[in-house]
């Protein structure tokens, strides 16, 4: 690379704990915040202009909070703990009170996945207290919409990805399994639309691009699998991308389907050019394993940050590829 | 003077309803039979007696008499004048007297009275031989004639006073003028001068006594006016002599000058009588030659006379406007105002200067005048504002406010202080005047250019002084810091300017700015001054200078309350809001601290390193060093380093010197305008500490001390400005935005070389709570420091060092050991003069050794149980590995690590630093014994090899070892006693010989150094250690050569220091080794029964050793008396 490797524009510290997993939210005007749950249970909140921690929640009894989201339509925020509870908050005026709870029964590490199908209805995929279930309910009313179990002994479901087409199908989903299968669901009709191997370990994530209907999988090996759907929705594993060290704990597509960033167990993050795959940089700041990556949605496409949380007890935001903004 | 008249009318009513105490005759009747005698008398002989019995008697009749018989008294007073025509000077001074009383009482009702009276007075002031001279009579003569006209002007009633002023009355007039102004302005009485223009001001019907006036209608001013253009030159040019001239005649001349110029001047040219016909009405043809000195006030007229007119003022204005006297700089306030009243419209000319001379006086440090000053001013924007003028005044403004612009640079160049003073409140001035208007005048081009180039160019600093540079502050940061704030403050370095030195100049100047801010487009300004900033370097300090205070104003800080206003707007106060403030300061900001204009150079970096190097290797280090606590002996001192040691003055060098000051100028500079901004945000500005407080930080650690201070003083100001309560609590709050910056420049250390001063600055100024940050970044260093060992070792070490001595302050361990060795030691002292006690006590020892008193073991027994104690806790301590350490001592565990390995780093350099660091550690860790003595056991070797280093590193060694020795003494004991004293011992007895026949070179061989470092070591190692005796033994065998007198002096002195801390360990043996190389007296035991006691030293002849040895005793065991009752076994 013909430019120095970039400086992280910040760094956030004080969470006390790994990152487990970052989610932006930046509604238009208000203050740009940055939510972060850690290992030790705590949902940080954090404000990008000030750049401190405005509110902390201590929401799952000490348990790691695995997922964090926030719902477009409200002041909501969605946690998904250890402790086998996702908790929905209320953060309206400042408060922070636990509205409502759900059980998944999960003893594993899948995030849960997230739906929203109308203002006031989303879907929420969460894997199920048996091995191989995938349960998805409608919220706010937690009415079950269906359990997906395969046929086949896959292992545990490691990640989940719930998506709507444009072809008019229901909701689909993504699932990666611990022997590295990947399977397409139909939620609505219960059925495994494709299924393939895209690694031989465990899939550690998986993201997808409804626009260009293609995906990216990582594992605990030196390789990213990429795959795109046909128009029978059969999955079809395309090139693969090799990385120096091996394991990928988060991989994420920006919103403008322009570039995929991989959280490594390298310490480092790397960033790639989402049509070809071609890397770009690698972002090294980390002292320990990047566990977590988010990338901002902010109005402003130059105020577009890169989060990554890692191990290290810190969270470091970059400002890459912002449009011509020369600070790569 | 029909009030006059009517005052005698009720004060008579007054008198019969209220009878005075001393009845004066209030019939005109009686007081006439009383008055008839006396005043014939006069008439018959005119002499002084019966003139002063006339006046006695006068004094008894009422005002209202008074009135009615005035013709008839003053009827014998004239015939006097007349008759001696002014020989008698004490007669006329009589009369003038008795005249003065009378008219002062009464008015003059016919013209004829005040004509004749007018005239008679008259001539008596002049000389008898030539009319236009005034006569050479006595002061006190004149003093009374001038009183009496005055009086007479008083008097005269309404209707006939007028008649004075008539075509045909003036030659009488012009001679009674002329004859007043050279009494006003040659007269040698002050007094007389003052009352000669009291007397013209009189006569121009503007008297401004208490006593009531005649009002003039407008046409009867109006023939006053015409009259008076007659003499109008004579009298403008004479007073303007006397206002301009001599200083020493007095303000109350001048004053009452400036007063007559300004009345006459505003009577001719007034703009009501030049508007109306009247003006120029043709006199009557009946004049005859008279007419000849009617002036017609033609436009031509009017047009020649204010160009002359012009002239004089401006003399006048520029001679008084810094006069000393506040009554005169009031009284030209007056005048301006005055003129710009009545004759605004006539004077047009003068309409410039006037204001000039009103603006001047704005800032006038008399508050009186200013006051007056601000009511003037508004009087005349009210004026303008009425009118249409309006527009004409702002641009005379602006055009004077340009045309100053324009002339200031040379004006500072070139006048002198007082005078650039003036000039600079004069720019003030001018835009306070404008006011909100300034914002408009700036947004012409080429006054925004002008004025900010006038600015850049007066305040162009002198860089030339070479101690900037020079001044280096090596102050610890920590206990610098800790121990004085008031001292930084203190000592703030002045700046000099080139083109002035007086501060008043420096503090006008910045409120210039400050108003520029106040009232200017603060985006405008920024643009254009950034710019300026940007487009030269000799620029960059004085806008910096300028944007600083620019800010500060428009936030409104330390800009006079705004009274005057042209456009009249009361309410609208300064034009930017905080939002736009905000803009700006961020913008400012981003060009201080770009890169370029923040990372100046301010040390020649080809010296710096070296000189340090030889700053500890020079002689006077070592000494500083031996003098005990290295710490608290350089912390405080600001060393200045002589500038015989920088290498010789060439062209080149200077030219490079001037440089470095002038960066350092520019930070200076820009610091302080950090602090402005802070103070213009106030809390607003806590967002910005985001960015900003990193680059203050940075410079508050650098070497060179002017910068260091004013990031130090910025801080502080930034703190109030931001609420905190203390620096301290502004670090803390915003460590989180430091430790990031820091943390992000330490992995990119080649371009952010700054990074581990600020964090040694961060942790000089904070506290505890610090820590789990802390933490977190301690990690980047270290690893920073593993990923670079060998280019910025010696940075890191500082930072470490701050670390663990920040650490150290923090945590204090509780230092048990040391205060059982000093409750060990004062024991000892103790038993010294209880020999009752020690005898008992040496008894029980014996018994005890013997085995008889076994009883007694019960009390022994108490004593032993702690040895258990204490291995059980390191038991426990050694089972439950895994508990997690207090994160301070884990941090002070890894750094240890690192000193290890930098133990033998090849640069003497970093080993002093190392070993300075690693003796923090030791204490901080001292609290845990079972986490210090594996890594003292692991440093052990590398720190054995220090102790035969270089001299410098063998003290610190030893210091170490000292350290090291308090907290774990019994474990190093043993390897001290087995591998560092017997090396110790015997390379001292080896040298002893040797040092004792060489010569003064001697003194510069390292050998020499090596000793004299081991023996200022090696006394408080012992006494640390608790060696064992035999220890002892061999410290004091090979210790003893060197208390030869033959030895060089400080090899004697540090020797001597080994013995004092021997002496505290072990005061009886070495009170006796002492004693057995010498013995000063002989003892004789108390009692018969006791053997005499023998000491080998005892009357053996003075030796080489004997004045040490009896200056030890002498020192250490006080006198000899003392001495005496020592027990001996």
């Amino acid at each position: 690379m013909s430019r120095p490797a970039p400086c992280p524009i910040y760094t956030l510290r004080g969470a006390g704990a790994p990152l487990n997993t970052l989610h932006f939210r930046c509604p238009g005007g208000d203050t740009p915040l940055l939510f972060s749950g850690s290992a030790k249970g705590a949902i940080h909140m954090w404000n990008l202009n000030s750049r401190r921690a405005e509110m902390v929640v201590e929401g799952h009894c000490g348990n790691s909070v695995i997922w964090v989201s926030t719902l477009q339509s409200r002041d909501s925020l969605m946690s998904q703990g250890r402790d086998m509870q996702v908790c929905l908050w209320d953060l309206k005026e400042g408060r922070s009170e636990a509205v409502d709870s759900v059980w998944t029964g999960s003893v594993g590490f899948c995030q849960c996945s997230l739906l929203e199908t109308s203002p006031s209805n989303y879907l929420l995929a969460f894997a199920g207290s048996q091995t191989e279930e995938i349960k998805i309910i409608e919220m706010p009313s937690k009415s079950p919409v269906s359990t997906l179990i395969p046929d086949t002994k896959l292992g545990m479901v490691m990640c989940i990805k719930l998506w709507k087409s444009d072809s008019g199908l229901g909701p689909l989903l993504f699932a990666g399994y611990e022997d590295g299968s990947l399977l397409l669901w139909d939620v609505t009709q219960r059925s495994e639309l494709s299924h393939v191997k895209a690694h031989p370990e465990p899939i550690m994530c998986l993201t997808f691009d409804p626009r260009h209907l293609r995906g990216v999988s990582g594992s605990c090996e030196k390789k990213l699998s990429s795959w795109m759907l046909d128009n029978q929705n059969n999955i079809q594993l395309q090139d693969c991308v090799m990385l120096v060290n091996p394991g990928v704990s988060q991989l994420r597509i920006r919103d403008d389907s322009r570039l995929l960033a991989s959280a490594g167990w390298d310490h480092r993050v790397r960033v790639f050019g989402w049509k070809k795959l071609q890397p770009l940089a690698v972002l090294q700041y980390h002292t320990d394993m990047v566990l977590s990556l988010a990338f901002s949605d902010h109005q402003d496409p130059r105020q577009r940050l890169l989060a990554a949380g890692s191990k290290d007890q810190r969270i470091s935001l970059w400002s890459i590829y912002n449009e011509r903004a020369d600070t790569g | 003077m029909i009030v006059n008249s009517y005052r005698g009318w009720y004060e008579a009513v007054a008198h019969a309803v209220m009878p005075p105490v001393m009845s004066q005759i209030n019939d005109p009747k009686v007081a006439f039979a009383y008055l008839r005698p006396v005043c014939v008398l006069l008439t018959k002989e005119p002499t002084v007696t019966n003139v002063e019995t006339l006046s006695e008697q006068l004094k008894d009749v009422h005002e209202g008499s008074l009135q009615q018989l005035q013709e008839y008294v003053l009827f014998p007073l004239r015939f006097v004048l007349k008759v001696t025509g002014g020989k008698k000077e004490k007669l006329v001074q009589a009369v003038a007297e008795a005249v003065s009383y009378v008219l002062e009482r009464t008015c003059v009702q016919s013209w004829d009275t005040l004509h004749d009276l007018f005239s008679e007075l008259c001539s008596c002031l002049c000389s008898p031989t030539d009319p236009g001279k005034p006569a050479d009579t006595s002061e006190e003569l004149r003093s009374a004639m001038l009183r009496c006209l005055n009086a007479l002007l008083h008097a005269a009633y309404g209707d006939i006073v007028f008649k004075l002023y008539e075509p045909r009355m003036l030659p009488e007039l012009g001679a009674a003028i002329s004859l007043l102004l050279i009494l006003g302005e040659k007269d040698k009485s002050r007094d007389i001068q003052a009352a000669a223009l009291k007397c013209l001001q009189s006569l121009i019907l503007h008297c401004d006594c208490t006593q009531e006036h005649v009002v003039p209608s407008s046409d009867e001013r109006c023939s006053v006016g015409g009259t008076m253009a007659s003499f109008l030159p004579g009298i403008t040019k004479a007073l303007a002599r006397i206002i301009t001239g001599d200083l020493r005649q007095g303000h109350a001349v001048t004053v009452r000058a400036i007063k007559v110029w300004s009345r006459s001047v505003g009577l001719v040219m007034e703009d009501s009588q030049l508007q109306s016909r009247q003006s120029c009405k043709t006199p009557s043809s009946d004049l005859g030659r008279i007419r000849q000195l009617v002036v017609q006030r033609t436009p031509d007229w009017v047009k020649g006379t204010v160009e002359k007119l012009c002239v004089l003022l401006k003399r006048i204005i520029s001679c008084t406007s810094a006069h000393q006297h506040w009554r005169v700089r009031l009284e030209m306030v007056e005048l301006a105002d005055h003129l710009l009243a009545t004759c605004g419209q006539s004077l047009k000319e003068c309409v410039g200067p006037l204001l000039e001379a009103l603006v001047g006086a704005i800032n006038d440090d008399e508050p009186r005048v200013r006051e007056r000053c601000e009511v003037a001013l508004r009087d005349v924007s009210q004026r303008n504002q009425s009118g249409t003028a309006s527009k004409n005044l702002t641009d005379v403004l602006s055009e004077n406010l340009h045309s100053l612009a324009t002339s200031l640079p040379r004006l500072m160049r070139t006048s002198d202080d007082q005078k650039k003073l003036f000039v600079l409140n004069v720019f003030l001035g001018y835009l306070k005047v404008l006011g909100p208007l300034v914002s408009v005048v700036l947004n012409s081009a080429a006054h925004l250019d002008r004025i900010s180039k006038a600015l850049m160019q007066v305040l162009e600093l002198d860089v030339m002084d070479v101690r900037i540079v020079e001044e280096r502050s090596y102050t610890d940061p920590i206990d610098g810091y800790s121990s004085s704030h008031d001292s930084y403050t203190a000592h703030t370095q002045r700046k000099h300017f080139l083109y002035f030195t007086d501060e008043k100049i420096f503090s006008v100047l910045m409120e210039i700015c400050r108003t520029l801010g106040y009232y200017g487009n603060i985006y405008l300004l920024t643009d254009h001054l950034l710019d300026l900033y940007r487009q030269s370097s000799a620029y960059r300090k004085p806008a910096a200078m300028v944007l600083n205070e620019m800010v500060r104003g428009a936030a409104g800080i330390a800009v006079a309350a705004p009274a005057n206003r042209l456009d009249g707007s009361e309410f609208q106060g300064r034009s930017a809001s905080t939002e736009d403030l905000k803009a700006t300061v961020v913008s400012i900001l981003e060009e201080y601290t770009s890169l370029n204009n923040w990372h100046l150079k301010t040390v020649s970096e080809e010296t710096d390193t070296d000189r340090q190097d030889q700053k500890l290797l020079s002689p006077f280090r070592l000494q500083s060093i031996s003098s005990g606590d290295i710490i608290s002996s350089t912390a405080n001192s600001l060393q200045v380093i002589p500038s015989s040691s920088t290498s010789p003055a060439t062209p080149s060098s200077i030219s490079t010197l001037l440089q470095l000051n002038s960066n350092i100028w520019q930070l200076c500079i820009q610091l302080e305008g950090v602090a402005c901004f802070a103070q213009a945000l106030r809390r607003d500005f806590r967002p910005l500490l985001m960015t900003s407080l990193y680059p203050v930080l940075e410079k508050a650690g650098e070497d060179t001390l002017l910068v260091s201070q004013a990031a130090l003083s910025a801080m502080m100001d930034i703190s109030k400005a931001c609420g905190y309560s203390s620096l301290k609590d502004l670090i803390n709050d915003n460590s989180d935005y430091l430790l990031n910056d820091i943390s992000v420049n330490l992995q990119r250390l080649s371009q952010h070389p700054q990074a581990p001063r600020v964090l040694t600055v961060m942790l000089a100024h904070s506290d505890c709570s610090l820590l789990p940050l802390i933490r977190d970044i301690v990690q980047d260093v270290l690893m920073a420091l593993d990923l670079s060992y060998d280019h910025s070792a010696a940075l890191f070490c500082s930072v470490l060092h701050a670390l663990m001595k920040a650490l150290a302050r923090w945590f204090p361990p509780s230092c048990c050991r040391t205060s059982k060795s000093l409750s060990f030691r004062t024991s000892a002292k103790q038993e010294d003069f209880d020999i009752c006690q020690f005898l008992l006590d040496y008894h029980k020892q014996k018994e005890l050794a013997e085995g008889t008193g076994i009883e007694e073991d019960e009390t022994e027994d108490l004593e032993v149980p702690p040895p258990p104690e204490c291995e059980d806790a390191d038991d426990a301590g050694g089972r439950d590995v895994k508990a997690e350490l207090p994160s301070h001592l884990s941090i002070t565990k890894d750094i240890m690590e690192r000193c290890i390995h930098l133990l033998s780093d090849p640069s003497l350099r970093l080993r002093l630093k190392v070993l300075d660091v690693l003796e923090q550690c030791v204490y901080v860790l001292s609290e845990r014994e079972d986490e210090l003595l594996p890594m003292a056991h692991r440093c052990w070797p590398a720190l054995l090899q220090r102790l035969t280093d270089d001299p410098l590193a063998v003290l610190r060694a030893f210091r170490v070892l000292c350290t090291l020795g308090e907290t774990c003494g019994d474990f190093l004991r043993r390897r001290v006693s087995k591998e560092v004293l017997p090396k110790l011992s015997s390379s001292l007895a080896r040298q002893a010989p040797v040092s004792a026949k060489a010569g003064p070179v001697y003194t510069h061989t390292l050998a020499y150094k090596l000793q004299l470092a081991v023996l200022q070591g090696l006394g408080s190692l012992c006494q640390r250690l608790n060696l064992s005796e035999a220890d002892l033994d061999a410290v004091c065998e090979a210790c003893l050569p060197y208390l030869s007198c033959r030895q060089p002096i400080r090899l004697q002195e540090a020797c001597l220091s080994v013995f004092r801390h021997l002496i505290q360990v072990d005061p009886d043996t070495f009170w006796f080794t002492l004693n057995e190389i010498h013995c000063p007296s002989s003892y004789t035991p108390p009692h018969p029964d006791l053997q005499p006691l023998q000491l080998s030293g005892m009357g053996r002849p003075r030796d080489e050793y004997s004045d040490n040895v009896l200056k030890l005793l002498r020192e250490e065991f006080g006198s000899d008396s003392l001495t005496h009752n020592k027990p001996v076994i």
